[in-house]
């Protein structure tokens, strides 16, 4: 199908951006592979699309000592190929290069998966078990946990936008296991699961649930719901 | 943008996806279109380099780019030697996927120069043939693997460095476990005592609830069936409930049920609290429910929502007709066309929040 009629106005700096996007019904374009679809199903039907992804100022990266922080419009592909400075165990790098197929990650973004918040994504439910803040342009700092509220429904404002994610780095010996379930490869998961253990840090984390992902605890569940998380637990020693 | 080496400008609708603009307007009916959603992989061409999918790539937001199509690869020397294995290895039929299989083939070939056949399977995952069962496609492509060393390919540019500010970070406050919450709030135009004595009275409830029928009652346990209809689903769930009733006329339920039809499981645990408004009742119904098994995967959460608000409205009305001695509104079945379309419209404006 093709898309519904919609306006497009480009930004030149990230006050644009966010200026166009406090107009109801406007809806930011990062990489466009989840919104691209729901366009084209006219699932979505916004009266105006401000793409963002060439905004210099949601295209960086920092590593500092203690974490790494990758702009909104960091592409998959661009972790996938280990553009951004590892945190440890390669985590970053090993979830981007299982995102979908290579021709969505040369142009799907962090920020814009974890916008969009479809349960099914890799980075909500893998961010929220690395314990990553999300950095918007009011200036808040927003735990993964507080910025996925629901199934597409995240803690942004109208006119706010995702400027980019702080990933905490891991600590000698840490621990990580990652597992989805897809019935073929690049399809969205029915089920996943995410557990870090990074000294007194232990967290297991369920996606692709009918909502936010669900944090299991800070301390290892005793049980082990699921063979999906027993997967991750057992991929993470 | 740039496309096949050459400039062009245009002027297109924002709507205008980029394999429509290159078939309509440039006449590269090369790239072809099937599935529009950026799935079958048949639409593949390379922007600035890399290879994306046109049917999800607009046009108008494609300013500046370098679009290369399987039209601008005719003198690409890996593409030449790609075409040659792809004919040797009898990897195309009808040759609708092949534009794509070639574009995501050459990606392949320079940036996995080591791939074996599993690799090259997984990599050809994002491209789908309905004619030859891959197996003459992933030949070709380890044919030219073998053949000979890829040239040598561009590094891919390093990502600018970036200072973002790091501020406190807000407190968590993370989404309750356990399924979806719904909250409703009613006002029932009775006085609070009135109200406190219904709702400890299940018959009468079930009897305000349509599609609801109480089948047993026996202390604080009750079971029954309630149907629902939602435009083409249709359950009917049987079950049984716990209700506990607290001080500050708040009342509890806890209850499991299952639709025989579908197997879809529901379990909910509501709490209902009263508080009078003068002459009136507020009425505050708070559920934690989650559903499990097929109907699941169509009763999204805000589906749900709205459809329980429409009863909840419902429920409210004719509870205060019972109480106030007026004649029951209709108690009209649940899921006309009516709640579908209000239902579906609200879908659709939360999949955009």
């Amino acid at each position: 199908m093709k898309a519904a009629s919609f306006d497009l106005a480009y930004p030149v700096d990230l006050a644009e951006a966010t200026a166009l996007l406090a107009r109801a019904d406007s809806r930011a374009l990062a990489g466009g592979q989840s919104l691209g679809p729901m366009l084209n199903f006219r699932l979505v039907r916004p009266s105006l699309l401000v793409p963002i992804a060439g905004l210099a100022a949601l295209r960086g990266v920092e590593e500092t000592a203690q974490s790494v922080t990758i702009g909104a419009c960091v592409t998959h592909a661009a972790i996938a190929d280990g553009l951004v400075p590892d945190i440890g165990l390669n985590v970053l790098a090993r979830v981007a290069e299982g995102i979908a197929y290579r021709a969505v990650r040369n142009r799907g973004t962090i920020g814009g998966s974890l916008c969009h918040a479809d349960p099914a994504a890799d980075w909500p439910t893998t961010l929220t078990a690395l314990g990553a803040d999300a950095l918007t342009s009011r200036g808040r700092r927003i735990p993964m946990q507080n910025f996925i509220r629901g199934a597409f429904q995240t803690a942004l404002q109208p006119g706010e936008l995702l400027v980019a994610v702080a990933v905490p780095k891991l600590g000698a010996g840490a621990r990580w296991g990652y597992v989805k379930a897809c019935r073929k490869p690049g399809e969205f998961a029915h089920a996943m699961a995410a557990v870090l253990i990074d000294g007194a840090v232990r967290r297991a984390v369920i996606g692709a649930t009918g909502g936010a992902p669900q944090m299991v605890g800070d301390a290892m569940p005793g049980g082990l719901p699921g063979v999906v998380l027993a997967r991750a637990l057992a991929e993470a020693g | 943008m740039t496309v096949n080496g050459a400039g062009v400008t245009a002027s297109v609708e924002p709507r205008t996806h980029l394999a429509d603009f290159l078939r309509e307007s440039m006449l590269l009916t090369g790239t072809h279109l099937g599935c529009e959603h950026g799935v079958c992989g048949a639409c593949t061409v390379l922007i600035d380099g890399a290879p994306a999918r046109a049917c999800i790539a607009f046009a108008a937001a494609c300013d500046g780019v370098f679009v290369t199509t399987i039209e601008g690869l005719e003198d690409d020397p890996v593409m030449a030697r790609l075409r040659a294995a792809f004919t040797a290895e009898h990897a195309l039929q009808c040759g609708y996927c092949t534009p794509g299989m070639l574009v995501t083939a050459r990606d392949i070939v320079l940036r996995l120069p080591d791939a074996d056949e599993a690799r090259v399977r997984l990599e050809l995952a994002g491209n789908l043939c309905r004619c030859t069962g891959y197996v003459g496609i992933v030949r070709a492509i380890l044919r030219v693997l073998a053949e000979a060393p890829a040239p040598d390919v561009v590094a891919p540019q390093p990502l600018p460095r970036a200072t973002f500010a790091l501020p406190v970070a807000e407190p968590v406050v993370p989404v309750l476990p356990g399924g979806e919450v719904l909250a409703q709030r009613l006002r029932i135009a009775a006085p609070l005592a009135a109200v406190w004595a219904a709702v400890q009275n299940p018959a009468l409830i079930a009897e305000c609830v349509p599609g609801a029928r109480l089948t047993l009652q026996d202390g604080p346990n009750i079971a029954g069936d309630l149907a629902l209809a939602l435009g083409p689903m249709k359950a009917r769930f049987a079950g049984r409930a716990e209700v506990t009733f607290g001080p500050g006329h708040l009342a509890q339920v806890r209850g499991e049920g299952r639709d025989a039809l579908s197997g879809t499981r529901l379990t909910a645990d509501a709490t209902v609290a009263l508080q009078a408004d003068r002459d009136a009742t507020v009425m505050e119904l708070q559920v934690r429910y989650s559903l499990r098994g097929p109907l699941a995967q169509f009763a999204r959460s805000a589906v749900v929502a709205a459809f329980a608000a429409e009863i909840a409205e419902t429920v409210g009305k004719n509870l205060a007709a019972r109480l106030t001695g007026t004649a029951p509104p209709v108690a009209r079945r649940m899921g006309l066309g009516r709640l579908v379309l209000s239902v579906v419209r609200r879908w659709l404006f939360s999949l955009l929040s």
